[in-house]
């Protein structure tokens, strides 16, 4: 079986430079407009946080009144779905470092997810960043977990995935919290309990704090009404983890997504490496309020490019972005969230099953006159 | 206090004190967990391009001696900017600070507008060593612009305690009289206690301006220098020469600058201060600081090494740098940058 063509054009050397520079173009006219309206934006969207977090969790303590119960748990699932998403994500990116202020740094806010936030830069600030949808350092590529492309080889294990792909979105925020710690390596024997334990423990004590807040001390604080209160906060937690691998699954495992070996590092130039994360996101058509929840990772293509800038500049960009990518005949997937969803859903059921496994390295991400 | 302090200490593995201030603020202005607040309570002209604000403190403020400065933090257009300045204590509740307005300076500029009666601003507990002295020896006060507000502070707390040494002299650098600050002040000084004298010098006004700090007016003005204390403040020039020209004389020199380093050119060693380690190093000006720092033995964290992940972002306290991306210098103190793409255009001091 042959490689599945890439909806991209190939492009020469000197293409990909120009291509590199006419993004950087975009990313510079935008840098020099970020000020007063993005600290306007952020600091909304943290006193919205706020708000809808004391108002879910105030009508939570009425909960036995099944109507307080629903709307409750539906805003503290929003308040954490902003958190996580416009907040936190794009807070710990460095988006909002310009603005100086301690409650908007990247190096230091912690997030309310029971994953540590300097386990999460690493593993998606460093990794997935910076080796996007390379093969064997983008712990991202099925989060070592599923198969979702031909390029991985296929093992019995696999045809379980649709159940663990469930099993994974329900409980999401315990596998990104998990990810750093490579258990696999573990279980392999090659990495000694010492260290897996010096590894865990930061972990074991965010998670531990964040089940103390959620499940003993908010239903505590409400005495007779702890079960309606407790079960409140485990569906806002669950809410919110579906929601968010929706998300970063509808953005990244679509059907034309690809994956490249690590053979593109070398010699990679600026323009490579925007080709490269062009090619591995997709982004998603929805209004503002689809935007909002999803931390305008709906731009995930803009996201990929320019991590650094605040999220809310990408919808001013994207138009920009995708008629470069038009121009240079560089394929710009969007679609939408049930389209996606769709080919996501393909994608995990398709690659449960063997099929033909395809060496990487075929996959290349430039052919230029002198490779090709 | 004490039922605060309790409180806080109770409050704090269940808090976090960022939420505790949001919420905090939607009840009293000035009322904060982690930040000191003063609300301007006035803002008044203090001489030509000169603005005095008074700050007043709703409930103790910050631990601050005379002569020393404090760090304000104001929000302008979205961006936190934090300065010095020297404040003076009127009385236990109130402050004052005086601010020259620099061209094309957005945090002076804001400061000095007439809109800032009633606001907040951020401010930190007092730090620097310009103090009172313990003993009696004579004092040569050298100041230039807004080199004076140390003084001022220190000369009223002095006047107050009735502990002015015999022989106290102030010379102060202007361009002209209408740029003096407090010069009622010491005049009345002057006029309660016969031990001080002080002398304005006009660069740009009268017959004959008056030049820049030199030999001739330390021998004319201050004549007694041998066995004195000597304090100097003002741009960093002025400071220079003035260490320079008491060298060897004076029994002590205490002096602060208020200006930046100059621009290092591209290539030529810039000194680097890392504040957590205590170390300095010397490293190439223009190069990308993260591997300048490397070369030097050090190894600040950092992951993709080309602007996207942010490891390497590392808090700056003071100097010039440039960021290697789209070339932009930025001098403003106590900022975080990206050491893999940022380098030194003067000497740093860097939070590592
Ligand atoms: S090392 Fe990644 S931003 Fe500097």
């Amino acid at each position: 079986m042959s490689l599945s063509p890439s909806p991209s054009r190939a492009l020469t050397a000197a293409e990909v430079e120009a291509f590199g520079r006419e993004i950087d173009a975009v990313r510079e006219r935008v840098e020099a407009e970020v000020g007063e309206r993005d600290a306007r934006y952020i600091r909304r969207v943290h006193a919205a946080v706020r708000y809808t977090e004391a108002a879910g969790r105030g009508l939570l303590f009425l909960g036995l009144f099944p109507p307080f119960w629903l709307l409750g748990t539906l805003l503290l699932g929003l308040s954490k779905i902003l958190e996580n998403m416009e907040l936190g994500h794009n807070v710990m990116h460095g988006q909002y470092d310009w603005m100086n202020d301690p409650q908007f740094n990247g190096k230091t806010y912690e997030w309310d997810i029971v994953g540590t936030s300097d386990n999460w830069r690493h593993t998606h600030n460093f990794k997935h960043h910076t080796y996007t949808n390379i093969k064997g350092m983008d712990d991202d590529i099925g989060y070592g977990l599923l198969r979702l492309f031909p390029e991985q080889r296929w093992r019995p294990f696999y045809l379980f995935q649709p159940f663990f792909s469930v099993i994974f979105a329900l409980l999401f925020q315990w596998g990104v919290a998990i990810q750093n710690l490579r258990i696999g390596r573990l279980f392999a024997g090659r990495m000694s309990k010492g260290e897996f334990r010096e590894a865990a423990s930061p972990v074991a004590r965010k998670a531990g704090r964040q089940l103390l807040k959620d499940y003993v001390l908010f239903p505590l604080v409400a005495g007779p009404f702890f079960l309606p209160v407790l079960l409140g906060n485990v569906v806002a937690n669950g809410i919110r983890n579906v929601w968010t691998w929706l998300i970063i699954f509808c953005g990244h495992f679509t059907a034309n997504a690809e994956v490249f070996p690590k053979s593109v590092l070398r010699n990679e130039t600026r323009g490579h490496w925007y080709l490269r994360q062009i090619r591995g996101s997709s982004n998603l058509k929805g209004g503002r309020l689809m935007h909002i929840l999803s931390g305008n990772l709906s731009f995930q293509i803009e996201h990929h490019l320019f991590p650094d800038l605040p999220a809310y500049r990408y919808a001013q960009v994207a138009p920009e972005i995708r008629d470069i990518c038009q121009r240079y005949g560089v394929h710009y997937n969007t679609g939408s969230l049930w389209r996606q969803f769709g080919q996501v859903c393909w994608r995990i059921v398709r690659y449960a099953f063997p099929s033909k496994y395809v060496p990487v390295e075929r996959r290349q991400l430039v052919v230029s006159e002198e490779a090709s | 206090m004490h039922t605060e302090s309790a409180l806080k200490r109770w409050l704090s593995p269940l808090v976090d004190p960022k939420i505790f201030d949001f919420w905090a603020a939607h009840l009293s202005r000035t009322w904060r967990w982690e930040r000191r607040l003063a609300r301007v309570s006035a803002v008044t002209a203090a001489a030509d391009g000169a603005t005095t604000l008074t700050l007043r403190w709703g409930r103790r403020a910050p631990a601050l001696l005379p002569g020393q400065h404090v760090n304000i933090t104001v929000d302008v257009a979205g961006v936190r900017h934090t300065r010095a300045y020297s404040p003076t204590v009127l009385d236990a509740r109130q402050w004052q600070i005086t601010v020259r307005e620099q061209p094309g300076g957005c945090v002076s500029h804001f400061l000095s507008a007439p809109e800032r009666v009633g606001s907040t601003l951020e401010v930190s507990a007092g730090f620097g060593d310009m103090l009172l002295p313990q003993d009696q020896a004579p004092w040569l006060l050298l100041a230039a612009g807004s080199g004076i507000t140390p003084f001022r502070s220190l000369l009223r707390a002095a006047a107050a305690a009735d502990a002015l040494p015999p022989s106290v002299t102030l010379l102060y650098w202007a361009d002209r009289a209408a740029s003096l600050c407090f010069a009622d002040e010491f005049d009345q000084l002057a006029a309660d206690h016969p031990q001080f004298r002080w002398q304005p010098l006009l660069t740009r006004e009268g017959e004959a301006p008056a030049a820049r700090i030199n030999a001739e007016q330390l021998a004319e003005w201050a004549p007694l220098l041998a066995g004195s204390r000597v304090y100097s403040c003002g741009p960093a020039g002025f400071v220079s020469s003035a260490e320079a020209l008491v060298a060897g004389q004076a029994l002590q020199v205490v002096s602060e600058a208020f200006s930046l380093p100059p621009l290092q050119p591209a290539g030529e060693p810039v000194t680097i201060t890392l504040a957590r380690s205590g170390r300095q190093l010397t490293v190439p000006g223009g190069t990308p600081l993260l591997a300048a720092l490397e070369q030097a033995g050090e190894r600040p964290p950092h992951g993709c090494r080309m602007g996207i992940c942010n490891t390497c972002s590392c808090g700056k306290q003071a100097g010039t740098t440039e960021d290697l991306l789209n070339g932009a210098l930025s001098a403003e103190p106590i900022t975080a940058l990206r050491l893999c793409v940022s380098s030194a255009r003067s000497d740093l001091t860097l939070d590592l």
